[in-house]
C-alpha cells in the first residue's frame, strides 16, 4: 500500500511528468486572473456586523478615506505661515481639484497661464521608468496612472477636500459685519496677509491641530478618495506634484489608507522578490550540503511546482491575493523541499547496494514513508487549523499553504520516482559508487557538527535531570513572559523604521492633533418626540414661569384650555403633538387678541412711520389716529413717551418699538410657538444635549493619546461666537473693555435655546462649503459624530479610549438614552485584531487536539504521543515568552506563527522518537541507543533544521516587518525546537525509559520499518558508526 | 446674468415681448440684457410664498418655507427681504440684500433667538442660500458684466448664450450656458461647466406661468450633479405692484417683520 504510488510512476514516469506539466501549465493558465487585495480591512468578513456599521456611518455622514498631506516649514520664522508656502499649497490644492484624464490617458492638471495667459494643461506620467518597475506593474496589473474611475473622472472627491483654500472660515470685518469666506480666499501676497490666515486658522477650534498645526509649522491637506485602493496612486500624484518644492517645504504623506495601500503595493514586490531570493537560498544550501545539481533539481521543481499549483489554485477559485496569501510561496518553498532531500540523499546512499533505481527506489520509500507522511500531516493539520479563524484571508492562507503541502507530498511521492527514472543517468549513479563520498562529504564538512552533536548527546543522557530542571525553568520563566504579552498592531509598524511612511507618521503626528481617525456616533437609543401629555406638562410649567405673574388670569385661562386639550388627546391612540399645538396657538392667539391687540397696532403703525424728521409729538399724533386701541394702552405709551422726547428719527422710533416690543412680547401665541420649537428639536439641536457632548469631548481630550476631538458642536460655538462679538470700540474705557470680553468669551458657548442652535446652524449650513457641517452631524440632527484623533494607530491605544469612553458613559448619564458606537479604520483594525487573538489560540488549541491524537496514533503509545509534544510544547511557550518580555507587540504575523509552529516543529520530534524506538529495539537498551541517536538521526534533524531556517532567512531582508518578523520567528522556532528535540526528549526517554521502552515483550512497541525495512537501514548505520 | 432660478418668480415687460419679432438679429449681449429684466425685475415689486425642498443625495429632504419681497430701486439696483416660518425652530429668522448692480451688495441678518441683527460683509456671493444648492447669486442674480455673452445657437425656440467669466479666479466655474425661451426671453435652463470642462450644476425653470402679464417662473430647481443633492422651489401667492416702499427694506423691518410677509 505504502508503494502504490511510488510503483505507479516508477512504471509509467512519462505519465507522471506528463500529469504534472498539465497541472502546472493548468495553474499557470489561472495567473492572468491574479486580483490583488491590500485591504488590511477584508481580515474581517463583508458582512461582519462592526465592518457594516462603518460603512453605515460613512453613508450617513459622507466620510471619506483620507490621504493625509503634511507640509511642515521648520526653517522660516513664521513656519508655513509664509507667502511661499502658501502659495505652494494653495497651487497644489488647485492642481488636485483640476485632476483630469488627459487625452493620452494620463493624468493632468490645469495650471493658470503666465500673465493673462489661457490656463494650460499639464499631463504627466506617474509610472515606473525603470524596467524592473514597469514589469512588475505589468505582472500586477498595478498602474500608478490609474487615479480615474470607470467613467474617467478623477478619484479625488474634490468637493470634500480638506485644506485651507477650500475651508469656510466666519470672521470679523470692518463695521461690525462679518465676513464668510475660505480660511485662505487667495494665496497671500505679504508675510502680513499670511499670519492673518494664520490667525483666523488658530482660533477656529475646527481647524487648529487638525488643519494646521498648532505650533504654526505645519499644514496639513487631506485628500478624500473614492476608495482607499487608490492611496497609493494619489500619494504618488501628490510626490509629483511637489518634486520642484524648495527643501524649506517638506512634505510627508500618510495616514491610514495610504499604509495599508502602500503595504499592499511593496506586499507584491515582496512576492516577486523574498520567495525566488528562498528558492535561491534552498538551493545554494542544498548545493552544498549535496555538491550536484542534478541531484537538487529534482526538490526544487517539486518547490515550485507545488508553489506554482497552490497559487494557481487559489486564483482559479476566484480568491484576491491578500497579504497573508502572498506568503504562500515563502512558506511552501522550504517545507516543499525536505521531504524530497530526505528521499535523494536515501537514494545515493543506498543505491550502490541495489544497483538498480526503482528497486532503490523502493527500499526509501518504504523507509521514510511513515515519518514523511507524518511530518506532512501534522503539518497540514497545523496550517489547515487556520481554517477554523474567523478571518477570511487567514482562512484562505492556512488551507492553501496545507494543500500545498499535501502536493509536495504527493509530488515528492511521484515526481521524485519518476524524475529518478527519467534523469538520473545509471552511468552517474554507477560512477558514483565508485566514490561514496557523498554523505561522508558532509559528515566529513560537519564533522565538528557531528563532534558536538555526541557530546550534547552525553549530557543528555547523564544530565537528565538538570536538563529536565533547565527546562522547568525555562517554561516557568516563558509563561510569566506570556503573561506579559501585549496584544497590539499597527499597520504604520509593519513598515520599517526609517520608511518614508514610518517617518511622515511620526513627523505629522509630533505636529498635529493625531493623524489616526476614528468616529464615534451618538445617536438616540430611542427617538421619541415627548407625547401631548408630557408636552402639556412642560408648557404648563413653563407659562407659569413666564406670565403667571404679570397675567394672572390670561393664564389660569391658557393653563385650562390647555388640560382640556390634553384630556381631549392623551385617550386617543394617535396622540399627534403637532394637533395640539394647532389648536393651542389658536387659544392662545384669542388670548393675545383681548390683550395685545392694541399693542400690536400701535407697533405696526409706529414701525411704519417714516423715520425722516420723525418727533415725539409727531409719533404720538399717529398713535391716537390708530384704530381699536383701547384707552388703557394708548396712556401707557404715551406716558412711556414722556421720557423719550428728547429723540427723534430713528432712534425716537427705535425707542418706542422697543417699549411696545415689551408688551407685545407676552404674546401666549409667541410663546406656544417657541415652545413648539423647543419640543420638537432634534436631540442634537437640545442645548442640554449640545453641553454633554461638550464634557464627553473634553474628557476625551484629557486622554493622552487623544490629541484631538471635533463636533458640530465645536462648528457652533465658534459660529455663536462670531455671531455675538461685539468689537471693542478703541475708545472703550478698561472696566467697559473687560466686560466686552468677558461677554464675548462667554458666547462661545453653546446657545440657550434650541431655536437659537437651530438658528446658528442654519448659518452653517449655507457656508461657501455646502454641507461641510454635515460631516459632524446628520441633516435631521438626529445622529452626531465625534471626530476622534488619535495619535498612534496602535490598537491599544484605540482600545484605551473606548474603554474610557466607555466609563464616562457610565458615570456620566447622557440626559437622553443613547447609543454610541465607534467606527473609522482605527476602530476596524482593534475589532479584527481581536478576532485574530482569539481565533489563533482556538486554532492553536485544535490542532495541538489534533497533533496530539495523530502522534499517539502514529506511536501506537499514549506515552510518546505525549512526548512528541513536549518539545513542541516548550517552544513555543518559550517564543510566546520572549516575546512578552522582549515586549514585542503580539500582532498579526506574531499570531499567525502561533499555529505554524506546531506543524512544524513536531517535525523533528516524529523523527528523533520514530529513531530512538528503533535504536533501542536494535541495541537493546536506551542507553546503548543514544549514542546512535547522537549520529546520523541527529544529523539529519539538524540538516533539516538549518534547510528550513535558511529557506526563510531572506525574509530579513524585507522593508516590511511583517515578513521580517516571519523570517526571524521561523528561524528561531526552528532552533529552539531542534534543541528542545535534541535535549529534551532524549532527557525525557531517559526519566520515563521504563516505561518507553519496556525490557519485554516489544510486539506493541511496531515501528513503520519494523520487518522489511530493518536490515538496509541497520546497514547504513552500521556504516554511519564507522564513519 | 443668472436665470430664472431668481427666488421671486420671473417676469417680462409687455414691452420687450413686442420685441420678439426682430429678436433674431439681436446680439449676446442684448439677449442677455434682455432676460436679465425678465428674470428680475418684473413688475415695480412683487412678492412670493416660497416652499423649498432640499432633497440630499442620500434622499432625504428638508423643507424651509419663506416669503420674498422684491422692491426695484433706482437703475438696476433692487432690495430684497426674505422672512421665513418654517421650519419652527428659525421661525422669523430674516434676511434683508440690497443688490447694488455698480458695487457690491449690503446684505443683513436677523436671528430672532439671538435677537441679533448682523450685516453680513460683501464677499462671496457664490455661498449656499441657508444651505440649499441654490445661491446667493441665484437670488439676486449675477451681474451681466461679470461675464463675456457669446450667442453659441439659435434654436428654433431657444437662444443658446455661453457665458464665460472675465476673471476666471472669481468663481469656481468655467463657463456656463444658459438657453433663454425665445418668446417670452425667459432663461429655462443654465448649466455651469468645471474645470475639466464637465457640467457640475443645473439650474432649470420647470413651471412657468404668466401673471399679471409676467412670464413667472413657479417652479425652479437646481440639482449639484456632484453630490446628487437636488433643491426644488415651488412658488405660490405671487403678486406683482403690491406697492412696497424703500421703508420696509431696513433692519428696523428685520427684528419686526412687515405686514407684507404674512399669509
Amino acid at each position: 500500500m505504502k508503494l502504490t504510488l511510488t510503483n505507479f510512476s516508477l512504471r509509467h514516469p512519462w505519465l507522471v511528468l506528463i500529469v504534472v506539466l498539465l497541472s502546472t501549465v493548468w495553474a499557470l493558465f489561472q495567473f492572468p486572473k491574479v486580483t490583488f487585495d491590500n485591504d488590511p480591512e477584508n481580515m474581517l468578513a463583508e458582512d461582519e456586523g462592526v465592518r457594516v456599521y462603518h460603512h453605515r456611518i460613512k453613508e450617513a455622514f459622507s466620510l471619506y478615506d483620507f490621504v493625509v498631506v503634511g507640509i511642515v516649514n521648520e526653517k522660516h520664522p513664521d513656519g508655513v505661515f509664509n507667502v511661499g508656502t502658501l502659495g505652494r499649497i494653495d497651487r497644489l490644492t488647485r492642481d488636485l481639484l483640476s485632476l483630469h484624464r488627459s487625452e493620452d490617458g494620463k493624468p493632468a492638471v490645469v495650471r493658470p497661464g503666465d500673465g493673462a495667459g489661457p490656463n494650460r494643461i499639464q499631463s504627466m506620467d506617474l509610472g515606473p521608468t525603470g524596467w524592473w518597475g514597469q514589469m512588475l506593474g505589468r505582472a500586477f496589473s498595478h498602474d500608478p496612472n490609474n487615479l480615474f474611475d470607470a467613467e474617467g473622472r478623477s478619484v479625488i472627491i474634490g468637493h470634500e477636500l480638506i485644506g485651507p483654500g477650500v475651508v469656510d472660515n466666519i470672521k470679523q470685518a470692518d463695521q461690525g459685519s462679518l465676513r464668510i469666506e475660505f480660511l485662505m480666499e487667495h494665496p497671500p501676497r505679504t508675510p502680513a496677509e499670511a499670519r492673518i490666515i494664520r490667525d483666523d486658522a488658530m482660533s477656529n477650534p475646527l481647524y487648529a491641530g487638525t488643519l494646521v498645526s498648532e505650533d504654526e509649522k505645519a499644514i496639513c491637506l487631506y485628500i478624500p478618495i473614492v476608495t482607499k485602493t487608490y492611496s497609493y496612486n494619489v500619494a504618488e500624484l501628490v510626490r509629483a506634484l511637489t518634486r520642484d518644492w524648495t527643501t524649506e517645504d517638506r512634505v510627508y504623506i500618510t495616514g491610514l489608507p495610504v499604509a495599508e495601500d502602500t503595504f499592499g503595493v511593496e506586499m507584491l514586490v515582496q512576492m516577486a522578490t523574498s520567495a525566488p531570493l528562498a528558492g535561491l537560498a534552498i538551493f545554494l544550501l542544498m548545493w552544498f550540503f549535496f555538491k550536484r545539481v542534478s541531484l537538487i533539481i529534482a526538490p526544487m521543481l517539486v518547490a515550485i511546482i507545488s508553489v506554482i499549483c497552490t497559487m494557481g489554485l487559489l486564483i482559479g477559485l476566484g480568491y484576491d491575493v491578500h497579504i497573508m496569501s502572498s506568503m504562500i510561496a515563502i512558506f511552501l518553498m522550504p517545507i516543499a523541499v525536505a521531504d524530497s532531500v530526505h528521499i535523494l540523499s536515501e537514494f545515493f546512499d543506498a543505491y550502490h547496494r541495489f544497483r538498480d533505481k526503482a528497486e532503490t527506489v523502493r527500499h526509501v520509500i518504504r523507509h521514510l514513508f511513515k515519518p514523511m507522511l507524518y511530518t506532512s500531516l501534522t503539518t497540514i493539520a497545523g496550517f489547515a487549523s487556520l481554517g477554523t479563524t474567523p478571518i477570511p484571508p487567514v482562512q484562505v492562507f492556512g488551507l492553501h499553504v496545507a494543500f500545498g503541502v499535501a502536493l509536495a507530498w504527493v509530488l515528492t511521492m511521484t515526481l521524485i520516482p519518476a524524475y529518478i527514472m527519467l534523469a538520473v543517468r545509471t552511468r552517474m549513479l554507477d560512477a558514483m559508487q565508485d566514490c561514496p563520498v557523498k554523505p561522508g562529504e558532509c559528515a566529513v564538512r560537519s564533522s565538528w557538527l557531528n563532534r558536538t552533536l555526541e557530546s550534547l548527546g552525553d549530557v543528555s543522557y547523564r544530565r537528565w535531570r538538570v536538563i529536565m530542571a533547565l527546562s522547568l525553568l525555562v517554561v516557568a520563566l516563558s509563561i510569566t513572559g506570556i503573561v506579559r504579552i501585549r496584544v497590539n498592531d499597527n499597520p504604520v509598524k509593519w513598515f520599517t523604521a526609517g520608511h518614508s511612511i514610518r517617518v511622515a507618521d511620526t513627523v505629522l503626528n509630533a505636529h498635529f492633533g493625531g493623524t489616526y481617525t476614528a468616529y464615534l456616533t451618538l445617536e438616540p437609543a430611542v427617538v421619541q418626540v415627548p407625547d401631548c401629555h408630557e408636552q402639556a406638562a412642560i408648557m404648563e410649567r413653563e407659562v407659569k414661569v413666564r406670565f403667571g405673574a404679570i397675567f394672572p388670569q390670561a393664564t389660569e385661562r391658557f393653563t385650562t384650555a390647555l388640560r382640556a386639550l390634553e384630556q381631549q388627546y392623551r385617550t386617543m391612540w394617535s396622540s399627534d403633538p403637532n394637533r395640539c399645538f394647532v389648536e393651542l396657538v389658536e387659544t392662545a392667539g384669542q388670548i393675545d387678541e383681548e390683550a395685545l391687540a392694541s399693542w400690536n397696532a400701535m407697533a405696526e403703525t409706529i414701525n411704519y412711520l417714516d423715520p425722516e424728521s420723525l418727533t415725539a409729538a409727531g409719533l404720538l399724533e399717529a398713535v391716537n389716529r390708530v384704530a381699536g386701541v383701547n384707552a388703557v394702552d394708548r396712556e401707557i405709551l404715551s406716558g412711556r413717551l414722556k421720557s423719550l422726547t428728547a429723540l427723534t428719527g430713528e432712534s425716537l422710533q427705535n425707542a418706542v418699538l422697543a417699549v411696545c416690543d415689551e408688551y407685545t412680547g407676552r404674546s401666549f401665541r409667541e410663546f406656544v410657538l417657541d415652545m413648539r420649537a423647543e419640543l420638537s428639536a432634534p436631540l442634537f439641536k437640545q442645548p442640554d444635549m449640545l453641553r454633554y457632548v461638550e464634557r464627553l469631548q473634553e474628557y476625551l481630550l484629557s486622554q493622552p493619546v487623544v490629541g484631538k476631538v471635533s463636533s458640530s458642536v465645536d462648528a457652533l460655538k465658534k459660529a455663536a461666537y462670531e455671531l455675538n462679538f461685539v468689537s471693542i470700540p478703541a475708545y472703550a474705557k478698561p472696566e467697559e473693555r473687560a466686560v466686552l470680553d468677558a461677554r464675548n468669551r462667554a458666547s462661545f458657548a453653546v446657545p440657550d435655546t434650541a431655536s437659537a442652535v437651530g438658528q446658528v446652524f442654519t448659518q452653517l449650513e449655507g457656508m461657501k462649503r455646502k454641507d461641510a457641517l454635515f460631516h459632524m452631524v446628520t441633516r435631521d440632527y438626529q445622529r452626531l459624530n465625534l471626530w476622534v484623533q488619535l495619535k498612534s494607530g496602535d490598537n491599544r491605544d484605540m482600545e484605551s479610549v473606548v474603554q474610557a469612553m466607555n466609563s464616562f458613559l457610565a458615570a456620566n448619564p447622557p440626559p437622553v438614552a443613547l447609543n454610541c458606537g465607534w467606527a473609522g479604520l482605527t476602530y476596524l483594525n482593534v475589532v479584527w485584531q481581536e478576532k485574530m487573538v482569539t481565533g489563533m489560540l482556538y486554532s492553536l488549541a485544535s490542532s495541538f487536539v489534533i497533533v496530539l491524537v495523530m502522534m499517539t496514533v502514529l506511536f501506537r503509545s499514549a506515552l510518546f504521543g505525549l512526548l512528541a509534544m513536549i518539545p513542541l510544547t516548550v517552544t513555543i511557550l518559550l517564543i510566546y515568552g520572549l516575546i512578552g518580555w522582549a515586549g514585542k507587540d503580539y500582532d498579526m504575523p506574531v499570531a499567525i506563527l502561533s499555529a505554524l509552529t506546531l506543524g512544524l516543529s513536531v517535525d523533528f520530534a516524529i523523527h528523533f522518537l520514530e529513531r530512538a524506538r528503533e535504536e533501542t529495539r536494535r541495541a537493546g537498551q536506551w542507553r546503548a541507543a543514544v549514542r546512535q541517536m547522537f549520529k546520523e538521526p541527529a544529523m539529519a534533524i539538524s540538516r533539516n533544521a538549518i534547510t528550513v531556517s535558511v529557506g526563510f532567512l531572506p525574509l530579513l531582508l524585507a522593508p516590511l516587518v511583517p515578513y521580517r518578523t516571519v523570517g526571524f520567528f521561523l528561524a528561531t522556532i526552528m532552533a529552539v525546537s531542534w534543541l528542545a528535540t535534541l535535549f529534551l526528549l532524549p532527557a525525557l526517554l531517559t526519566a520515563f525509559q521504563r516505561w518507553a521502552f519496556p525490557q519485554t515483550g516489544d510486539t506493541d512497541v511496531k515501528t513503520g520499518e519494523s520487518g522489511d525495512g530493518s536490515q538496509p537501514v541497520g546497514v547504513k548505520m552500521e556504516k554511519g558508526i564507522i564513519q | 446674468m443668472k436665470t430664472c432660478t431668481s427666488m421671486l418668480g420671473c417676469a417680462g415687460l409687455i414691452l420687450m415681448l413686442a420685441g420678439v419679432g426682430m429678436a433674431e438679429d439681436l446680439t449676446a449681449d442684448a439677449i442677455v440684457a434682455k432676460a436679465n429684466r425678465v428674470a428680475y425685475y418684473a413688475g415695480k415689486d412683487g412678492r412670493a410664498a416660497v416652499r423649498m425642498t432640499i432633497t440630499d443625495g442620500k434622499g432625504g429632504t428638508r423643507v424651509r418655507e419663506f416669503a420674498i419681497l422684491r422692491l426695484n430701486t433706482t437703475g438696476e439696483n433692487q432690495k430684497f427681504y426674505v422672512f421665513f416660518r418654517e421650519p419652527a425652530d428659525v421661525r422669523k429668522m430674516a434676511f434683508l440684500v440690497w443688490k447694488n448692480v455698480d458695487g457690491e451688495d449690503d446684505r443683513w441678518l436677523w436671528l430672532p433667538a439671538l435677537n441679533l441683527t448682523r450685516r453680513i460683509a460683501p464677499g462671496d456671493k457664490r455661498t449656499s442660500f441657508v444651505g440649499s444648492d441654490f445661491l446667493y447669486e441665484d437670488v439676486s442674480g449675477r451681474n451681466l458684466n461679470e461675464d463675456t455673452h457669446e450667442l453659441v445657437e439659435t434654436t428654433d425656440t431657444q437662444y443658446v448664450i455661453r457665458n464665460t467669466p472675465r476673471n476666471p479666479g472669481s468663481v469656481e466655474f468655467k463657463s456656463y450656458t444658459v438657453w433663454i425661451d425665445k418668446d417670452t426671453f425667459l432663461p429655462r435652463k443654465a448649466e455651469y461647466l468645471d474645470a475639466n470642462g464637465a457640467c457640475y450644476r443645473r439650474v432649470e425653470g420647470l413651471k412657468v406661468e404668466m401673471i399679471q402679464g409676467h412670464p413667472t417662473v413657479m417652479e425652479s430647481a437646481v440639482s449639484d450633479l456632484v453630490s446628487g443633492s437636488r433643491t426644488v422651489n415651488t412658488f405660490t401667492r405671487v403678486e406683482y405692484d403690491i406697492g412696497l416702499t424703500d421703508g420696509i427694506f431696513t433692519e428696523r423691518f428685520l427684528r419686526r417683520p412687515p405686514r407684507e410677509v404674512e399669509p
